[in-house]
């Protein structure tokens, strides 16, 4: 049981202290997690802590490899909005 | 302990709000001597000083615990020049050397801040460690930090302790339905919090932390992101509430918003204010507060006076290589401000004197009218028209010279010929000269010459190495007694 930050992580450094396990650490290109140490919390807090500040969708999986917070779901931006905008970018 | 008011006698509400007309730049004539010692040599607190001093942001606070609509944390781009953005993390360690660089290098660079990019005290320890060895090792050099004000209350004590004097709190509202048309979430107490609670919870947690601040006699500058249609109507208020507490300076500021930077607002489609709208409500804030009107939303790693960014120059690998004896760059420094501090003083001197003598002579009848003005610093018109990245606008009436803003030459992005929209330099500048009348630079070519005239912009080079208000009203009349100003052009702004 342990969570993974995966590469849209931004290296904001904002998960590292609120781990209560010390389980997240400093890495190249990003963050990581020693799955040994993590606990998913559990014990400490009823949510997930480095996913509760992690300002990028997407970037922590669960132990199922789901995004704890999905697309749309920090910033309020629509996907489909986004993707509309981005294609619109791309066009230019 | 509260500040004493500013502007006790608001001027005519949109008028000339300063205290002495014939210029009307003395934002700082109405404060107190104490703080004015405080911020005579700040460039982001003294629209004087912005002409003479330097600051520097480190980018040591990558953590926040808000996000912002107008902000995307996965930004970063060279080319870009707005608040969030950096090129180089550092650690503590390497900012306290690139401080001491830059200090050694620029010594009118007086101010270090840290502005995030995320926010300074949502990283507490990387923060306070910077400012710690900063007040121990460079300490001529001024500290400031900038805050979204969540952490602010708990961070109070801690910050007097570092002998910071200066914070910047960005309030965008203090109403939490507003609020949650602006943040999305918070991090409170293990938390992510959304919505109209977390918009309350940030509210208290800022007006709380000013109040502290105030208490402890250290000064507050307050930002305000300029929404339209979201925060616009309610900012007066704001500034109305914050002076009230104590805040000694107002900072309102357009929102940035394209598509391309991936914030909510941006790829929303909220639009940002026009440079009308944004003088109008910093007019109307203005019988209430003191405002700011220079402020240039800086990177969160800016280098170098105001509107430029020399950071280029002191990238980590270019610092590694250079050895600085600071004690003996403090002895430089020392004379350097000495020097400019004399140079300010005579300028102010001087112009008190011309406000006297334009106080004394008949008094025109025309409307007001805005110049743009292309500057390098100093305080006087130095800079060619085609090297200018960005310029001054000041608005020159029967009742003097008062600053209003500045506008970007080039866009946000400077990337001209890759993702530009194929409209020239040239043309994207007279764009963003719209509505002034006249522009005064030391030296203008042929082509841009004729395009300005044929926009309306009347091109002057008449003035070169001369102070810029005295200039600038030098034009104002030469247009009155052409009759320039007898029509009805500019009534639209004439009531500013």
């Amino acid at each position: 049981m342990a969570v993974k930050i995966i590469e849209s992580c931004v290296n904001c450094f904002a998960c590292e202290p609120v781990c209560p396990s010390n389980a997240i650490y400093e890495a190249k290109p990003h963050f990581l997690v020693d799955s040994k140490k993590c606990t998913e919390c559990e014990g400490d807090f009823p949510v997930f802590q480095c996913a509760s500040i992690c300002p990028i969708e997407g970037a922590i999986l669960d132990s199922l490899g789901l995004a704890i917070n999905p697309p749309g779901s920090l910033t309020g931006i629509p996907p489909e909005k986004m993707a509309e905008a981005m294609a619109e970018l791309q066009s230019h | 302990m509260q500040l004493p008011v500013l502007n006790d006698a608001p001027a005519a509400k949109g008028g000339c709000s300063a205290s002495s007309c014939g210029t009307t730049d003395n934002q700082m004539d109405s404060l107190p001597d104490s703080i004015r010692e405080k911020v005579q040599n700040h460039p982001c607190y003294s629209e004087d000083a912005h002409h003479y001093f330097a600051r520097m942001h480190v980018a040591v606070a990558p953590a926040c615990n808000i996000q912002c609509h107008y902000c995307n944390r996965k930004y970063d781009c060279a080319n870009e020049s707005r608040p969030g953005v950096v090129s180089e993390l550092l650690t503590p360690d390497q900012a306290v050397k690139k401080t001491m660089a830059v200090a050694a290098n620029i010594p009118q660079m007086t101010v270090l801040g840290i502005a995030g990019p995320g926010d300074p005290l949502a990283n507490p320890e990387r923060t306070f460690e910077t400012f710690r060895r900063l007040s121990e090792e460079a300490p001529d050099i001024k500290l400031c930090v900038s805050t979204n004000g969540l952490a602010l209350p708990d961070a109070v004590e801690e910050l007097s302790k570092h002998n910071i004097d200066h914070v910047t709190i960005t309030i965008n509202c203090v109403d939490p339905e507003i609020g949650a048309k602006i943040y999305p979430w918070i991090y409170w107490k293990n938390k992510r919090i959304k919505g109209l609670k977390a918009a309350k919870i940030l509210i208290e947690q800022q007006q709380k932390g000013l109040e502290m601040l105030i208490a402890k006699g250290i000064l507050v500058k307050v930002n305000s992101v300029m929404i339209p249609g979201v925060n616009d109507q309610h900012l007066a208020e704001v500034s109305k509430v914050v002076k009230s507490k104590g805040a000694f300076l107002h900072n309102v500021m357009p929102l940035i918003a394209e598509a391309e930077h991936g914030t909510f607002y941006g790829v929303m489609g909220q639009r940002g204010p026009t440079p009308d709208e944004l003088q109008d409500l910093q007019d109307s804030c203005s019988g209430d507060m003191n405002m700011m009107r220079h402020c240039r939303q800086c990177r969160a790693d800016a280098v170098g006076m105001l509107g430029e960014d020399r950071g280029d120059e002191f990238t980590l690998d270019k610092i590694e290589d250079m050895e600085i004896d600071y004690q003996a760059a403090m002895e430089k420094r020392k004379v350097i401000h000495q020097a400019i501090q004399a140079e300010m003083d005579s300028k102010r001197l001087e112009k008190a004197e011309k406000a006297q003598q334009h106080k004394q002579e008949p008094k025109l009848t025309t409307r007001p009218v805005l110049m743009a003005v292309a500057t390098s610093g100093q305080g006087v018109i130095n800079m060619h028209f085609g090297h200018a990245k960005e310029f001054l606008i000041y608005e020159a009436s029967p009742e003097g010279v008062r600053f209003i803003s500045h506008r970007k030459a080039d866009q946000y992005c400077g990337g001209d010929t890759t993702c530009g929209d194929g409209e020239s330099t040239l043309q994207v500048t007279i764009r963003a000269l719209a509505g002034c009348e006249a522009v005064l630079c030391s030296k203008v070519g042929y082509e841009p010459w004729e395009q300005l005239e044929a926009a309306g912009i009347q091109p002057n080079g008449e003035h070169a190495m001369e102070p810029i208000e005295e200039a600038v009203m030098a034009v104002y009349k030469e247009m009155a007694e052409a009759g320039k100003l007898d029509d009805a052009k500019g009534s639209v702004r004439a009531s500013a």
